[in-house]
């Protein structure tokens, strides 16, 4: 996709255009997850919890993975409990160093029929949070630099409101019970989104967490091709799909979703995955967060960069959400590493 | 643009400083013509959070022996890294409060397990060695287990069962202070160790409770 003609580009630009699979000044940085640090959080004084709930906080934390690290992107959805919050779970919020979770033990549903979607589930704090800290984002930042928001698919949601256990032994027992809710639970995914979209979001991360280590890719196919596809056909911007773990056994669907991405786990080789999806998709990722950006230095950052780069990887930035205590030089390391990718490339085929 | 500095590379981390509005404060780690120089940084602007970062390298000097070089930039005499030992006196100094008092530590130990008490003691080479203060059944394998801890927690180089030394040939006497107290229980600095880093990982759903 990179080519020596293409004039200087807006970060913006550079992602939506990375997006849409067409040519780019340079590779975007980007983060579809969150890059939200300790550190980062203490700079500019929005800690977790309260920035998960409280939109000016939100956006402040989120606006330093442009201004700090140097992304191409904002994401300010740094959880991935907002709208089940909204929906009626438990909610664990955790401190400062840690993230929220779901109380997945404490089921709020139990049967499709219990499925009751609240009228409030826009203007539910934890879901107009992410709202409002979209609208402050792009009105702080205009077209500049490109802000994506987060919306979580069916299979994750399922996850959220039956729990995990009693939700996969569901679908093994009982497809079309399964099916059923996976279909009333996606109405939350688009309304979510389409409400982003109208508060400034440039594109969507949707998360659905069919994931390597808990379902196969047989399974992505009988259960999440299809409504992924409606997705895409149903919310009007770029949608970054977002599942963790060794995928490539249904990247092959993935690419047939009419998604604009999906944001790969470094589990997945990038030249592997680059050959599966063909282009029919543009790829995001891959760098390592639990082992690389976490613990090792520098260097092996920018190692895995290039390898991205190498094997043609639209998009680079993180596997996931980081850890909270990734330190800021090795966040920093990404885009100073795609510039410099690029830099030599140009150096040697002039 | 941005307000981050360059300060090194970071090599430990305090997320939460329950002392002082649970401001994270990292530890920076230089190469310099001074040889391996070392930051404490809060990345925090509000009131006091500077006095904290004062107060946190005033223990550094204290509990661990290190010299200010200047404006808050620290060092071993030595000049050497003495990389987990730097890391355990900062997690140690990060415990102490604003307002504690701040001594060098002994370098003799109650063990609790075996009630002997348990010393490190500098030899005119630099190696220190451990001693028991009764010669009674078990004491070899008390002292062969705090020796052991010393090199795990403090990366020192083991001489013999009972004997450990510094990579750098000199002594440091303060460090063994601060080292000697969890000598004896390394296996549980390490579990809290490896707790303390997973905490802040976002894991999956499906790996979630």
């Amino acid at each position: 996709m990179h080519e020596q003609t293409i004039k200087p580009m807006k970060p913006r630009d550079r992602v939506l255009a990375a997006l849409n699979r067409a040519p780019v000044d340079r590779t975007p940085t980007c983060n579809p997850t969150s890059v939200a640090t300790v550190e980062l959080m203490d700079l500019v004084d929005a800690p977790f919890p309260n920035a998960n709930r409280e939109p000016e906080l939100m956006a402040r934390l989120a606006a330093t993975g442009y201004t700090e690290l140097g992304f191409d992107t904002i994401m300010p959805v740094f959880t991935i409990i907002q709208e089940s919050s909204a929906l009626g779970c438990k909610i664990q919020w955790e401190q400062k160093d840690n993230w929220p979770t779901v109380k997945m033990k404490e089921p709020i549903w139990h049967k499709v029929d219990d499925i009751e979607i609240p009228s409030n589930l826009l203007t539910h704090p934890d879901t107009k949070c992410v709202l409002d800290a979209i609208g402050i984002l792009r009105k702080e930042y205009g077209d500049e630099v490109a802000i994506i928001g987060k919306t979580m698919g069916p299979w994750s949601l399922a996850y959220h409101c039956f729990g995990v256990e009693d939700f996969l032994l569901l679908s093994l027992d009982d497809p079309d019970h399964t099916r059923q809710i996976l279909d009333k639970l996606k109405e939350v995914t688009v309304e979510f989104g389409v409400a982003q979209i109208e508060a400034g979001a440039d594109a969507l991360t949707l998360p659905d967490h069919a994931t390597g280590d808990l379902v196969s890719g047989d399974y992505y196919d009988r259960y999440l091709r299809e409504l992924h596809i409606e997705f895409a056909d149903r919310i009007p911007i770029p949608l970054i799909l977002h599942i963790c773990g060794r995928t490539v056994d249904r990247m092959e669907y993935i690419a047939q979703t009419g998604m604009a991405a999906f944001h790969y786990d470094s589990k997945n080789d990038p030249d592997e995955s680059i050959d599966i999806i063909k282009e029919r998709i543009a790829l995001v990722g891959n760098i390592n967060n639990p082992e690389t950006l976490f613990s090792k230095e520098p260097e092996t950052v920018r190692e895995e960069v290039y390898k991205n780069l190498d094997a043609g990887v639209n998009l680079i930035g993180p596997e996931c959400a980081i850890p909270l205590q990734t330190s800021i030089e090795n966040l920093k390391e990404i885009p100073n590493a795609v510039v410099d990718w690029h830099a030599e490339a140009k150096r040697v085929h002039g | 643009m941005g307000q981050t500095l360059d300060l090194g590379r970071r090599i430990e981390l305090v997320p939460m400083d329950t002392h002082f509005h649970d401001i994270t404060i990292g530890l920076y780690r230089q190469e310099n013509a001074q040889g391996t120089t070392f930051r404490v940084h809060t990345y925090s602007q509000i009131d006091g959070a500077q006095e904290r970062i004062d107060s946190v390298n005033h223990a550094m000097r204290v509990l661990g022996g290190m010299e200010d070089t200047g404006e808050g930039v620290l060092r071993f005499p030595c000049g050497a890294t003495h990389l987990l030992s730097v890391k355990r006196l900062f997690l140690e100094s990060c415990k102490l409060g604003m307002d504690d008092d701040v001594s060098m530590r002994p370098l003799t130990i109650l063990d609790k397990k075996s009630g002997l008490h348990i010393s490190a003691t500098a030899q005119s080479n630099a190696v220190y060695t451990i001693t028991a203060d009764r010669d009674e059944k078990g004491a070899d394998r008390r002292i062969r287990l705090v020796a052991g801890g010393l090199a795990k927690l403090g990366e020192l180089e083991q001489v013999k069962e009972d004997q450990v030394c510094f990579d750098c040939g000199m002594t440091h006497d303060p460090l063994i202070g601060v080292l000697i107290v969890r000598a004896p229980n390394v296996r549980s600095v390490l579990r809290e160790l490896e707790q303390a880093a997973s905490r802040g990982v976002l894991a999956a759903p499906s790996a979630q409770n």
